[in-house]
């Protein structure tokens, strides 16, 4: 088990140094760079001769990348650009809101989906079960950011429950904080959970299909217990599987509903990050989201042979 | 916060907490597109930090309502007979936020820390580059400052007055920690930085020591009055989110609004919308140096085929007002020379298009989508050029990429905003250089480069207009490029907010009040 | 088994409706989608135009449909790019294991990492201000999940005994890998790509919103209904119809993917 985990942390290092450098290279040849837009329009040669400079912008790419190389090997993911602030400090705690947000709508969309889904599947092709697929497919057609729009219109201005700007850490108060996360997490829930219940129902659909259930059902077990015992635990595996890969996706940025709900959230960040061409912020944060992606899969992974029986252990 | 009783806020005092004071202070909350980049003035700034640090501190002199500079810690100053020696008289019981009263050294020190920064973005003003160099600084009493520059500088006060200086606004040594990084401003303005939650919010308080001088608002200086016990500044990417929240009484003043949101509010009672002018110019930038566009009759002919009232009024969705002439419509030096523009002829035009021997090749039009006013540019001119024959493509860049070509040279068309310029002059040498020396040049012409120089050297008066009056027949004449409007501010503020504008793209928080 | 026969009648009918929108939209829209026409901004649903103005007066019907025939060929563009390479790259990579597997999922692991803002950003700045930038950057983005789910399928597929023969009979590796491994792991790549043509419309969509996507201009309907949010309360239907084209796709490729899955999942035939 250790040296399982120790064997795909290790395997990750090439991953993680080939994200550092198609990002590093990337977004220094995409036209534009921090000092242009620093000065604006009072475009000045000298001025922007000094600040290359100061910032070592002057340098060739590769020169820059070592020196970025080096003072990582050494913890220092280095300072942003636009605000003068340390990486890392910044970089985990954008990602602590983005994960607390992500973490509590992942969770609810799941127990909302999986049992949808599965009685679906169950019901296959009865009015419950095309009015879950309508349903599924319209919530996940809505963009979120039409979703968070029409949530603050009416929650938030037509009743005046919830607040429609700000944000205040649950660490710091556990219920006010809560409060400014009802509406992000509901634009997440909605949309993630009719990705889910069409996941869930089409794997469970696959599962039904097989001999054991119809030997299951042959042996004069009820259909509630059928579901239960034999069909939800197989069924799980695949969605577990993609759950990985939603949480891992969500978790390197949900920066649309950050950006319509004033979440400072690691989303907001890469993006902002990316108009403002802060290099070694942008790095710093790909950096953290190619690593958590990784760890993601790795407890995915480890949590298989949990959910699904087939899988005997890693 | 709203008038309606909030079903859960009122059970809980969110707010309070959010703002760190006890729920019955005044409390004003405003938007903030951004965060701020730092709150030292004039270092790592962009517009936004301006115009918080223009809240905080205060330089010698400021800019007034009409562009003039007018007096701000400085009581009073003299300029010698050879235009290189400033000697300014400091006001009596000006206080910094720490207590500390204001000394001739602790200017020096201020303006010496500042223009020894490497990464003051003001540098080039004060160092030979584009203004005299300040050649030393000394404080002979405590109420006297005396600046000495390398050679004659008309335009020292009105640089040294800019916001992207920070208004050289006078920090005390307590705004530095003991190593001699910056730790946060302590000024002399009429608010304290007290909170800056990074990504989040930036909260003022009211310095309460603060003794208003002066008479009435006045720009950047004048009476300075503060109404509220606090301001909360709140980082509101999303527009249509920063206007949700000022119907629900979140925010109260939503102080850069784009034109088509503002539309829609102007009807509505529960909001003021001000549209204001400023000294930021509203361009269609044309590359002279490009095979087509480098012929006089050609730039002409696109002039002509726009009709440019129209296009401003769509463009700025009724708010903005056509300016021909770089000297702002506000401005001491907009008179009847300045009123002249090319009109909107599409008679003339196949005539010149003729003469430029254009043979219909494609021109394109580099825009943003950060700016909806460059993209209403963009759209509506391609659609007036393509009317009378001229074939135009839209082009619509991420806002770095256009700030690159531009930067470069590297356009045939852009639609382009310039910020705010304080003074007519700086305006001017915004778009006028030598596209050798400066690949951003517009203009490249012996002659205005020449006018331009002489209107930095030449001091407020007759001579200067004269001065502005042949740099506008000159722009007639060649039409390098096509000056649209001025860029305008439009804030909407509740209902209940008293006094609030902004002024010249600053979000100016004193004098404001709350009438609930 | 009739509701069955509905979602495929109905899946079928609204692919039916939209692909022939997008090919109406390729020769005749009943304006022009790009002329402005200012006397007009914002007109309601009437007679002269259907379905509104937008706030250039352009007539929103023409540019739906001429948005269709975009969005419709960026979708498919997409999927087949990602159906493509993520096939050669799973096939290749589940079939020879060992470091070409390491390398090829050393650059699949390297692409989900990436957030596709960036590389839209990276492309639409070398090819220019077009939708073919957009059609790369997601298709790179959409490409990983191919090249896994392909990858999986190969890897059980290796150790069964048809394609162990095909290998004994001589065959040469791209001869099984083409005829044999290919064919047979189509299936859930059907079922991914039918959920990936949505996906792209909504990705397509999110990136407008945050500023990149398909430059305007030119329409697509991601592109309209970001555009449309600031005029949500004084023109809803410059939002409600290009969300409805979006959602009403998605539901016409969902119903239709249900019953493609059912047609070519192998274990399902002649059940």
């Amino acid at each position: 088990m250790m040296r399982f985990v120790l064997s795909r942390l290790i395997t990750a290092i090439p991953t993680l140094f080939l994200v550092s450098l198609a990002v590093f290279t990337l977004i220094r040849l995409i036209p534009g760079d921090p000092v242009s837009l620093m000065l604006g329009d009072n475009v000045d040669e000298q001025a922007y001769a000094a600040m290359s400079q100061q910032l070592g912008l002057d340098r060739p790419i590769a020169m820059q990348f070592l020196i970025w190389l080096k003072a990582l090997f050494s913890g220092d993911l280095g300072h942003s650009i636009t605000t003068g602030e340390a990486v890392l400090p910044l970089v985990l705690h954008r990602f602590g809101i983005s994960a607390q947000l992500v973490l509590v709508a992942v969770a609810i969309s799941t127990v909302i989906a999986v049992p949808l889904g599965m009685v679906a599947a169950w019901r296959q092709n009865s009015s419950f079960d095309l009015s879950v697929v309508v349903g599924a497919t319209m919530l996940m057609s809505i963009p979120t950011f039409w979703m968070g729009l029409m949530l603050l219109l009416y929650f938030g201005l037509n009743l005046s429950w919830l607040p429609v700007i700000g944000y205040v850490s649950p660490a710091e108060d556990f219920w006010a904080g809560l409060i400014y996360l009802i509406m992000p997490v509901a634009a997440l829930v909605l949309h993630e959970t009719g990705i889910l219940v069409r996941m869930v129902r089409s794997s469970t659909l696959d599962v039904l299909r097989l001999d054991y259930v119809t030997h299951a059902r042959a042996k004069g077990l009820t259909e509630g217990e059928v579901l239960r015992h034999h069909v939800l635990r197989n069924a799980f595996g695949p969605t577990w599987t993609l759950l990985g890969l939603i949480l891992g996706n969500l978790l390197g940025g949900v920066a649309v509903v950050e950006t319509v709900f004033t979440i400072p959230g690691l989303g907001r960040l890469i993006v902002e990050s990316i108009y403002g061409r802060d290099y070694p912020l942008l790095q710093g944060c790909l950096l953290f989201v190619a690593i958590t992606y990784v760890v993601v899969n790795l407890i995915v992974d480890l949590c298989y042979p949990i959910f699904d029986p087939r899988v005997k252990s890693v | 916060m709203s008038s309606k009783k909030r079903f859960l806020l009122s059970t809980l005092p969110v707010l309070g907490m959010l703002c760190g004071i006890p729920a019955a202070a005044e409390t004003l909350n405003v938007q903030i597109t951004a965060d701020i980049r730092s709150s030292r003035p004039g270092v790592n700034r962009d517009a936004l930090s301006d115009s918080v640090a223009l809240n905080v501190g205060e330089g010698l002199v400021a800019f007034g309502e009409r562009g003039q500079i007018v007096p701000m810690l400085a009581e009073d100053w003299t300029v010698s007979d050879d235009g290189r020696v400033y000697t300014f008289t400091l006001r009596e019981d000006r206080l910094f936020h720490n207590g500390a009263p204001l000394t001739a050294e602790i200017v020096k020190q201020s303006w010496e820390a500042l223009m020894a920064a490497p990464d003051f973005t003001c540098n080039i003003y004060f160092n030979g580059n584009r203004g005299s160099a300040v050649e030393r600084i000394e404080a002979p009493d405590a109420r006297t400052v005396i600046f000495t520059l390398a050679e004659p500088d008309a335009m020292f006060l009105k640089n040294s007055a800019q916001s992207l200086c920070g208004g050289m606004a006078i920090m005390h040594a307590d705004s530095f920690d003991g190593d001699g990084n910056w730790k946060g401003p302590v000024g002399t303005g009429p608010f304290v930085f007290d909170e800056w939650k990074r990504g989040q919010s930036i909260h003022l308080t009211k310095f309460a020591e603060y003794v208003p001088v002066g008479e009435g608002i006045d720009g950047y200086g004048g009476r300075k009055e503060v109404l509220v016990d606090d301001v909360n500044l709140i980082v509101t990417p999303d527009r249509a989110t920063a206007v949700a929240a000022l119907r629900s009484g979140d925010l109260d003043i939503v102080p850069y609004l784009s034109t088509s949101e503002a539309g829609e509010l102007t009807e509505n009672p529960n909001f003021q919308v001000h549209a204001a002018p400023h000294g930021g110019m509203i361009t269609l930038l044309m590359q002279t140096a490009d095979p087509v566009l480098s012929s006089t009759e050609m730039r002409h002919a696109i002039a002509k085929s726009l009709n440019i009232p129209e296009l401003v009024d769509v463009a700025t969705n009724g708010l903005g007002e056509a300016n021909a002439s770089l000297v702002p419509i506000g401005s001491v030096y907009h008179g009847e020379v300045q009123e002249r523009a090319i009109d909107y002829a599409p008679e003339e035009v196949s005539a010149l298009l003729k003469a430029a021997g254009y043979s219909g090749q494609e021109l394109v039009i580099q825009t943003n989508r950060r700016n909806p006013i460059n993209e209403n540019v963009a759209v509506i001119a391609q659609s007036m050029l393509q009317a009378q024959g001229i074939r135009a493509r839209i082009e619509v860049l991420e806002w770095a990429t256009q700030l690159d070509r531009f930067r470069n040279g590297n356009f045939q068309l852009s639609a382009f905003n310039y910020s705010n310029r304080s003074d007519p002059a700086l305006a001017y040498s915004a778009v006028v250089a030598s596209k050798e020396d400066r690949g951003s040049a517009i203009w490249d012409d012996p002659e205005a480069i020449e006018l331009v120089e002489k209107t930095f050297q030449t001091p407020d008066g007759e001579e200067r207009q004269a001065l502005f009056d042949a740099l506008h027949e000159l722009y007639l004449e060649q039409m390098p490029f096509v000056m649209l409007a001025n860029n305008l501010d439009v804030s909407v503020s509740a209902s209940y907010v008293q006094n609030y504008r902004t002024w010249n793209g600053f979000t100016r928080l004193w004098g404001v009040s709350l009438d609930r | 088994m009739s509701l069955g026969k509905t979602n495929k009648y109905l899946g079928g009918f609204l692919i039916a409706f939209f692909l022939t929108a997008a090919f109406l939209g390729w020769v005749w829209t009943p304006f022009d989608p790009l002329a402005v026409d200012l006397r007009s901004k914002l007109q309601a649903p009437g007679a002269v135009h259907p379905l509104g103005t937008d706030e250039y007066g352009r007539d929103v019907l023409s540019r739906l449909l001429a948005a269709a025939r975009t969005s419709v060929t960026i979708s498919i563009l997409t999927v087949s790019f990602a159906v493509f390479f993520g096939i050669i790259l799973g096939s290749v990579s589940g079939y020879a294991r060992g470091w070409v597997d390491r390398v090829v999922m050393l650059f699949t692991d390297t692409l989900l990492a990436f957030p596709s803002i960036l590389l839209a950003l990276a492309l639409l700045s070398i090819l220019g201000a077009n939708m073919y930038g957009v059609v790369l950057a997601l298709g790179f983005a959409y490409m990983p999940t191919v090249t896994r789910v392909v990858r999986g399928a190969v890897m059980s597929l290796r150790e069964q005994e048809f394609i162990e023969a095909s290998r004994l009979m001589g065959h040469p590796v791209l001869y099984t890998l083409r005829c044999h491994i290919v064919p047979n792991c189509l299936a859930p790549v059907i079922v991914i790509a039918t959920s990936m043509f949505g996906s792209v419309l909504l990705t397509e969509s999110a990136l407008s919103f945050l500023g990149l996507g398909v430059p305007p201009p030119a329409p697509t309907w991601g592109n309209m209904l970001a555009s449309a949010r600031p005029y949500m309360g004084q023109a809803a239907w410059l939002g409600i119809f290009p969300g409805l084209c979006i959602s009403m796709t998605l539901l016409g490729i969902n119903l239709l993917g249900d019953y493609i899955r059912d047609r070519f999942d192998p274990r399902m035939r002649g059940l």
